[in-house]
């Protein structure tokens, strides 16, 4: 709709709201616009806590869909992204819950036809030992992070992948900022730690 | 800037995006070496995150969007109407294969027939007959 791709030129917090309101409504185009915004975040949070091999793609979509059923719901007073990335942390749980799997990180790039990041490292940096280095951090960080327990990985995934920041998160987790900040201080620590380990 | 590096605790602080004490804050502005482990964890997490495609968002969006609409009362409203065309399609066929009548005297000479060979068949189940009355073994072992 001609409306929508005006609004989406300069959009804020109250172009939001209308894209909302007018989702909540049925408007197609409002909740393409709508999930166009926040769907990075879901991919990278769903990729984040689902284990290798887990269909990535399909609980993202399926946590878009969650949401777009569950608008009516969305009170409004907190940000959609924040909103949007709970249910997806909702959903891993769910999955793994379900599957009753152990959660661990995909040591390469999960996804065929995503960029893989290490690529990007050795091609902006031509020293071949630094190339090495960034990619032993990557790999790094990737192993510690699936192997922190699992409200750490959660933490640790809305804060970095998703952006979120500590009262964001404990919207979406349920919990008060004092015990994201745990959670959060642990996991940076060992994080931090192993990637520096990485890098001699 | 003081001589002093970041302590481990002080650099996991601003990296949870918590705010330091002044003077950690103050060092870490002006100091590159503290500033460079900062980046560095920065860069890998950074790093670690592989974006997807365009195409694939484009996918997986217009999926969760095709869902959606189907699950609106446009989706009930399609449903309506295909289980309209079928009720349609299948009346001729209803019409043509009338159910069988039941001839009222025919059934209550059935029922008669029934319950003259077993009367207690009409209220309680046969294993619950068999036990409180049970048909004496005709022949056999015993006589």
């Amino acid at each position: 709709m001609a409306s929508v791709a005006r609004r989406e030129t300069s959009l804020g917090h109250d172009d939001e709201r209308e894209l909302v309101e007018l989702a909540r409504r049925g408007d197609r185009d409002a909740a393409g616009a709508l999930l166009e915004r926040h769907e990075l975040p879901v991919f990278r949070i769903c990729r984040r806590l689902l284990p290798r091999g887990e269909d990535v793609e399909g609980a993202v979509q399926e946590t878009l869909l969650r949401a777009l059923r569950s608008l009516p719901g969305f009170s409004g007073d907190g940000s959609f992204g924040a909103w949007l990335a709970a249910i997806a942390v909702n959903l891993c749980r769910d999955r793994l819950r379900r599957r009753r799997l152990v959660p661990f990180l995909a040591l390469e790039t999960p996804d065929e036809d995503a960029t893989d990041p290490l690529d990007l490292v050795s091609s902006s940096e031509p020293a071949p030992d630094r190339v090495a280095m960034a990619r032993e951090a990557v790999v790094a960080l990737r192993r510690e992070v699936a192997r922190l327990p699992r409200r750490q990985q959660e933490v640790f995934a809305l804060r970095f992948f998703a952006g979120l920041d500590l009262e964001a998160i404990a919207g979406a987790l349920s919990v008060d900022v004092g015990t994201v900040k745990t959670h959060l201080h642990r996991a940076v620590h060992r994080v931090r730690a192993a990637v520096e380990e990485a890098k001699p | 800037m003081t001589i002093e590096h970041l302590r481990d605790e002080e650099l996991d602080l601003a990296l949870a995006g918590e705010t330091l004490p002044a003077e950690a804050a103050q060092h870490l502005a002006s100091c590159v070496a503290c500033r460079r482990r900062r980046d560095a964890f920065l860069a890998a997490v950074e790093a670690a995150g592989a974006e997807p495609a365009e195409a694939t968002r484009r996918r997986v969006r217009e999926g969760a969007l095709a869902a959606w609409g189907g699950s609106s009362r446009r989706h009930w409203l399609r449903w309506a109407a295909a289980a309209a065309v079928v009720v349609l399609a299948l009346l001729p066929l209803l019409r043509r294969a009338p159910a069988p009548k039941l001839n009222p005297d025919a059934v209550l000479v059935q029922v008669d027939a029934i319950l003259a060979q077993d009367p207690l068949a009409a209220v309680a189940p046969e294993d619950v007959v068999n036990t409180v009355a049970p048909i004496p073994a005709t022949g056999g072992e015993g006589s």
